[in-house]
């Protein structure tokens, strides 16, 4: 029974712990041979950063209960910035392929900082906050709500999708930019295991640091109003706080842990295309954290851990075709009869079961 | 309390002329001439009162007579048409609170309860309660501050005040409607705004809880004045300092409530009706 109630407290960062502690056993194992082949360290650390859009989608979401259906294209902006800089480093800071037979024949303006120096890494993070804010600012100030705004975000990030197709000399279109190596150098092969080893490790850490920022937000009076703006609007208004700011806030948040987490899913993809900015990818971001459980934090890193390891063990031979079927069944059925997700399920009913036994 | 009369005194020291005028202004709110107009449906109609400091002051009338809107023009939730609503805070020069943020006028001391309880049900009374202090309303203050030691013992107290204290760890979602409606005026309070206003706060009560929403009311009056649309005449007569009946928008009569229940035109277009 002390168990349980440790459990009933802590479950989450619990939780988190064993996750984060089988991750990283990961390299572990690889290296004592239990797990084999390079590329369950690639996925998973993928994964991570798919976890940590997911907590900034949480937070928009789960619990200020703004739904955004574009965090596509903050996830795209920080893995183009990440991106950028790594086709520079690999290029040495000349122009690439795609510029030449773009015809051009300087180095455009937008790749500039990128041959500067490592500072503009700092645009991971600058370039999604910035655009955040500016979407935010004008829509929040105008009281724009509910579906109006999952309208606008989807709206956006098509448009920028569409933008970064056409304007293939700058963005390499559809193909996107390729052949880069991790900012460890190459991750390919078994020679270079160590910084591969090396950037999984740093990415948890990453992961860590959202995950603790967010739930100490959350735990704070902050994340009170946060669901206080989901749960009635218009008394949090008259309770006196200035609600339109904390959505900014809080989207401008979540769009820089997009950011992160597109720049780290870069160095594992080794490329990046405008799919990761379309509205089904922004979409399916959305179907982790329901079906992890929104409004948990623990949650969204729950849901987006399961449904990619049921995709990459699903997706591929016989049930190909059905896996989108099985995914949007199970959307459906986790809004309709499991609201709080997984999580929400393990809460309500573990307790109880305990109880019985 | 202390402080005030401290900050008084040295505001009168330093400065006594003009803030003697603002401070001894006998009402709180002047609504000057308001009239609102939805879509050529006048709301309301040069509507033109003053809210006296202290004072437990009502607003009744048949439904649609505008008691709502004028609420809401007071919080500016909506615009008014013409006119405009003057605030005196207490030793403060007047504002005029038409056009201004809703959550400013609420920084200001006027604190508004809602028609239907509207408490944040998925966080308990005390987190209800914390949002509500009077400090601390900016991003950083709620990531940063803590809620200091006074502040703590005056949510204690306010909650004592409305009988919810034992109900402290209650998700807000959990409480009886009538409780609901308690915590939501404990939580006006904790701010220690200067001006309350309760739309129907004992809607949907019973006879004993409205009777104690009464002396809840009667209790806040000695620190701050009090706005109150109401229905119940038992509930009117219990508490009430001076009435004003809307009808159809318009001013009808304003006096205390043994004049109103007097005057035969009330009683034909609102008393008259069912015997509310």
């Amino acid at each position: 029974m002390k168990a349980l109630r440790l459990f009933e407290r802590h479950g989450s960062n619990i939780t988190f712990g064993i996750i984060v502690f089988i991750l990283a056993m990961m390299p572990v194992l690889l290296m004592m041979g239990v797990v084999s082949g390079g590329s369950t360290i690639l996925f998973l650390g993928k994964c991570i950063s798919f976890a940590i859009v997911a907590i900034g989608i949480d937070l928009i979401w789960g619990y200020t209960g703004i739904l955004s259906l574009g965090h596509g294209l903050y996830f795209a902006l920080g893995g183009y910035a990440m991106a950028m800089y790594l086709k520079m480093q690999a290029t040495g800071g000349h122009l690439t392929d795609f510029m030449h037979i773009g015809g051009l024949t300087e180095m455009p303006l937008i790749w500039v900082p990128f041959t500067l120096s490592p500072g503009s890494l700092l645009l991971v993070i600058i370039a999604p906050a910035v655009v955040a804010w500016i979407v935010g600012y004008f829509i929040f100030k105008n009281r724009v709500k509910g579906v109006y705004f999952s309208i606008i975000s989807q709206a956006l990030t098509w448009a920028a999708c569409s933008l970064f197709i056409a304007m293939s000399p700058y963005t390499n279109g559809n193909v996107g930019i390729t052949e880069i190596k991790s900012i460890f150098g190459s991750i390919k092969g078994s020679a270079n295991q160590g910084n591969m080893f090396l950037l999984f490790y740093v990415s948890l850490i990453a992961l860590i640091a959202v995950y603790a920022l967010s739930k100490f937000l959350v735990e704070r009076k902050f994340g009170k109003v946060l669901i206080a703006i989901r749960d009635g609007e218009n008394r949090t208004y008259f309770s006196g706080y200035p609600v339109s700011r904390y959505k900014t806030f809080i989207y401008v948040l979540s769009a820089i842990f997009a950011g992160i987490a597109g720049a780290i899913f870069v160095n594992f993809n080794g490329c990046i295309t405008p799919s990761q900015m379309t509205i089904t990818y922004s979409i399916g971001m959305v179907i982790w954290v329901a079906i992890g459980g929104r409004g948990t934090i623990i949650g969204a890193v729950i849901g987006a851990f399961f449904i990619n390891i049921c995709e990459y063990n699903l997706s591929s031979g016989s049930t190909v075709e059905i896996w989108q079927y099985i995914i949007g069944v199970l959307f459906c059925v986790t809004i309709l009869f499991f609201k709080g997700g997984i999580v929400g399920l393990v809460r309500d009913k573990v307790p109880s079961l305990f109880k019985k036994v | 309390m202390q402080t005030e009369i401290v900050s008084k005194e040295e505001l009168l020291a330093k400065n006594p002329a003009p803030i003697k005028i603002t401070q001894l202004s006998e009402s709180v709110l002047d609504i000057n001439h308001v009239s609102v107009c939805f879509d050529g449906f006048y709301a309301l109609t040069d509507v033109n009162t003053k809210v006296k400091r202290n004072t437990i002051h009502f607003f009744i009338g048949p439904n649609g007579a505008g008691k709502t809107t004028l609420l809401d023009i007071i919080c500016a939730k909506t615009k008014p048409t013409q006119g405009n609503v003057v605030y005196h805070p207490m030793y403060k020069d007047p504002v005029t609170l038409t056009g201004m943020k809703e959550y400013k006028i609420v920084w200001l001391g006027i604190g508004r309860k809602f028609q239907v309880p509207s408490v944040f049900v998925n966080l308990t009374v005390e987190e209800n309660m914390i949002l509500s202090l009077k400090k601390g309303k900016r991003i950083m203050d709620t990531i940063l501050r803590k809620p200091k030691k006074e502040e703590l013992d005056n949510i204690d107290a306010t909650l004592q005040k409305v009988g919810l204290a034992d109900k402290r760890q209650w998700r807000a979602g959990a409480l009886a409607h009538g409780e609901k409606q308690w915590l939501e005026i404990a939580m006006q309070l904790v701010q220690k705004p200067e001006v309350i206003m309760l739309d129907e706060p004992a809607a949907g009560m019973g006879k004993p809880e409205t009777f104690k929403t009464g002396e809840i009311l009667k209790e806040i009056k000695k620190d701050c004045t009090v706005i109150v649309i109401e229905h119940d005449m038992d509930f009117v007569k219990q508490v009430a300092d001076k009435v004003t009946v809307l009808h159809e928008g318009k001013i009808l009569m304003e006096g205390s409530v043994t004049e109103v229940l007097a005057d035969p035109t009330v009683q034909k277009v609102y008393l008259g009706r069912g015997g509310e």
